[in-house]
């Protein structure tokens, strides 16, 4: 009974922590411009928290760089189960320009378990939007 | 009790991960020192092995906010070493898209600094004006950001007459309203107080320093590429170097907001005068060998690159100095004998561009050397809870 | 002051020392030193030619020198101070007694190629990781990467 009330909060209202990990910035102004009036994101119950420990979704932007990858696995750890990754926009999703770079891992997927890639340079609000509730839908 | 403070790599508001740690004595900070690296993406190494088109995206993809400022940087270096010169229709489109990216920027700001000073709705409606500029710039160039209008030689897309109207409507409606919400700075006793005297950067410091963009400015030190470098369309048009004298936080905001009123001028001259003809010209496939030293004024300050080639298709050496960092050693210099309820506010008012550099925020104990992350969130918090100081601060006026 | 009229007065004031002042364009001058005048003429400038502004350091692998370019602007034109070093000696002069603003330039150059500042007030890394190893220098033209494989999830690859 519990279990179903969890879920149901869950993705009715998921909690998102916002990350960014060597990102040029576009995505992560299109994720805030989501909350803006325009696109209105905390209409669906979205809220942008700043902790790890009181999120469900985590949303991480950009190539990872060596010197960032261990304090995202942190992250990754401190956030309590079931969490769900996110990986917004071309650089997260494998390196976008910078594949080759000395300094760069590559794509998200290469340091955290990823479920959902959103395309993109930069992704818009709306895709991202469209992503977070295509990812609820399969819960 | 001397604290240091991590302020760890990621932190909720916008942004990119950077690392500060500040040494503390109670509430007055004794030192900063800044950790830059998380966001070193080795693009100066990948760029001697991409071709000269490829590398105006790759520049592009340097920061996020300020694109359009390092993709024409790079161009204009690299029209002086091919030597084509791009006709004059291009040019004035290249700088119509620049200076409706220094309104989007500045509006922005304006936002965030609404939003590290508590006036969150200041941050929703200066956003809700953002789009206006962001539908504009969809429409003269296809994306919202990371535009690539620039070619080598001029620019891609040309404009017809239905979207000069449009554009022109636009900025008619965002002078409406920037000067709405200047009112509103104006009135507002409590918001002027909150950032009057906060990050003080004397006139000596900032030049000594080498500061740049807004950050100088508002220590009245008038420097401005786009006066001294003319490149282009600016010796043609009307308008002036913003400065303001009180080289704190609301000096920066001052300087901003006039520099928001003069581009929507700029953006209006231009449009009326566009001339006609051909938008772009060709290009050599490599150009001689030789060095070319491009400077543009971005909306965060001067953004410096030089480009050197060997003769081939590839650069040899492509160096770019993002303004932010620039900017760098002046925050040490503002952060300290500051307050940490402070540092959002100053951090955000050099504008930051990570993206261009990368910082979080720790505070290390000064005596046991323990660190402690503290988010910005919570310092943001301690920053609105601690009451405005006095009387200084409680005669502070709008001046402008 | 114009172009021609700096150039002359640079040959002037610095006599034997500028090896070789070019204006390849307007508003650009390009003045070449040795190592060892680099910082008297850097004060010269600072203090005769009003350029108080460092825009940055660039350097150059040319193989068996590295190049060293100081971007400085004043307000009438861009002067750039271009210094050589030897790759097997790579020593330099720090300015920061009389720039203070160019420590982090300096610090990029030494972590990028490995040349050695001397009188240097900081001498950390700035944007190389913590977990670097030494003596890689990745601005040096003769420093490759080579990428590790990706493991693609989902299996293919």
């Amino acid at each position: 009974m519990l279990d179903k009330l969890a879920r149901w909060s869950r993705i009715k209202s998921p909690w998102i922590l916002h990350l960014n990990s060597g990102a040029c910035n576009a995505c992560d102004i299109e994720i805030v411009a989501a909350l803006t009036p325009r696109f209105d994101v905390e209409r669906f119950g979205i809220l942008l928290k700043a902790t790890p420990r009181h999120a469900d979704v985590i949303i991480a932007t950009g190539p990872v760089t060596r010197q960032i990858k261990d304090r995202i696995i942190r992250i990754y750890e401190q956030t309590p189960d079931p969490k769900f990754v996110i990986a917004v926009g071309a650089c997260a999703m494998a390196g976008c320009v910078y594949r080759g770079a000395y300094n760069v891992m590559g794509g998200l997927d290469q340091v955290i378990p990823v479920n959902m890639y959103v395309p993109g340079c930069p992704a818009r609000p709306d895709a991202i939007i469209d992503g977070v509730v295509k990812l609820l839908g399969k819960l | 009790m001397n604290f240091q403070i991590p302020i760890g790599p990621q932190h909720p508001a916008l942004k990119e991960p950077i690392s500060l740690r500040m040494t503390v004595e109670g509430e007055v900070i004794t030192d900063a020192d800044i950790r830059l690296g998380y966001n070193h993406r080795g693009l100066e190494k990948l760029a001697e092995d991409k071709t000269w088109v490829q590398n105006i995206y790759l520049t592009e993809r340097i920061c996020g906010i300020c694109s359009h400022s390092h993709a024409t940087c790079y161009v204009q270096g690299v029209e002086k070493l091919m030597e084509v010169m791009p006709p004059k229709r291009g040019l004035y489109i290249r700088y119509l898209v620049s200076e409706l990216e220094r309104v989007h920027s500045h509006l922005l700001w304006l936002g965030v600094a609404g939003h590290e000073a508590g006036f969150d709705s200041f941050f929703m409606y200066t956003w809700r004006d953002r789009e206006i500029v962001m539908d504009l710039l969809e429409m003269i160039s296809g994306n919202r950001v990371h535009y690539a209008i620039n070619a080598i030689g001029g620019v891609r897309r040309d404009l017809d007459e239905g979207q000069k109207a449009k554009i022109l409507e636009g900025i008619a409606m965002l002078r409406k309203r920037s000067e709405y919400y200047f009112e509103i700075g104006a009135n507002e006793p409590s918001f002027v107080a909150r950032i009057a005297g906060v990050g003080m950067l004397s006139k000596e410091q900032a030049v000594a320093l080498c500061a740049v963009g807004p950050v100088a400015r508002a220590s009245d030190v008038a420097r401005d590429v786009r006066k001294e470098d003319p490149y282009a369309v600016y010796d043609e048009l009307e308008w002036e170097v913003s400065t303001a004298d009180s080289c704190d936080v609301l000096g920066r905001v001052v300087v901003r907001v006039k520099e928001l009123l003069q581009s929507y001028n700029m953006i209006e001259q231009m449009i009326k005068g566009l001339p006609d003809g051909e938008i772009v010209a060709k290009a050599p496939r490599r150009p001689k060998p030789g060095e070319a030293l491009s400077r543009y004024e971005a909306p965060r300050g001067e953004n410096t690159h030089y480009i050197k080639s060997n003769g081939t298709e590839k650069p040899e050496r492509l160096k770019v100095r993002a303004p932010t960092l620039a900017n760098y050693p002046a925050t040490v210099v503002m952060l300290r004998k500051g307050f940490i309820a402070d540092i959002p506010l100053i951090f955000a008012a050099i504008d930051p561009c990570i993206c261009c550099a990368e910082r979080a925020v720790t505070l290390v104990d000064g005596r046991s050397g323990e660190e402690s992350i503290v988010r910005m969130s919570d310092l943001r918090r301690r920053a609105l809870a601690r009451p405005a100081n006095a009387l200084l601060k409680g005669k502070a006026v709008w001046p402008f | 002051m114009s172009d021609t009229d700096i150039v002359e007065s640079l040959k002037r004031d610095l006599g034997a020392k500028a090896l070789e002042v070019a204006n390849p364009d307007r508003r650009r001058i390009f003045l070449k030193i040795a190592p060892a005048d680099l910082v008297p003429a850097v004060t010269r400038l600072r203090d005769s030619y009003d350029c108080a502004y460092l825009a940055t350091i660039s350097g150059v692998d040319k193989g068996e020198v590295f190049e060293i370019l100081y971007h400085f602007a004043s307000p009438v034109a861009s002067i750039t101070v271009r210094t050589e070093i030897p790759r097997t000696e790579p020593r330099l002069a720090s300015i920061c007694a009389v720039i203070p603003g160019a420590i982090l330039y300096e610090r990029e150059i030494q972590e990028m190629f490995g040349i050695t500042v001397e009188g240097i007030p900081d001498a950390r890394r700035l944007n190389l990781p913590d977990d670097w190893p030494d003596h890689q220098y990745p601005l040096r033209k003769d420093w490759k990467f080579v990428r590790p494989t990706e493991v693609i999830p989902g299996g293919q690859s």
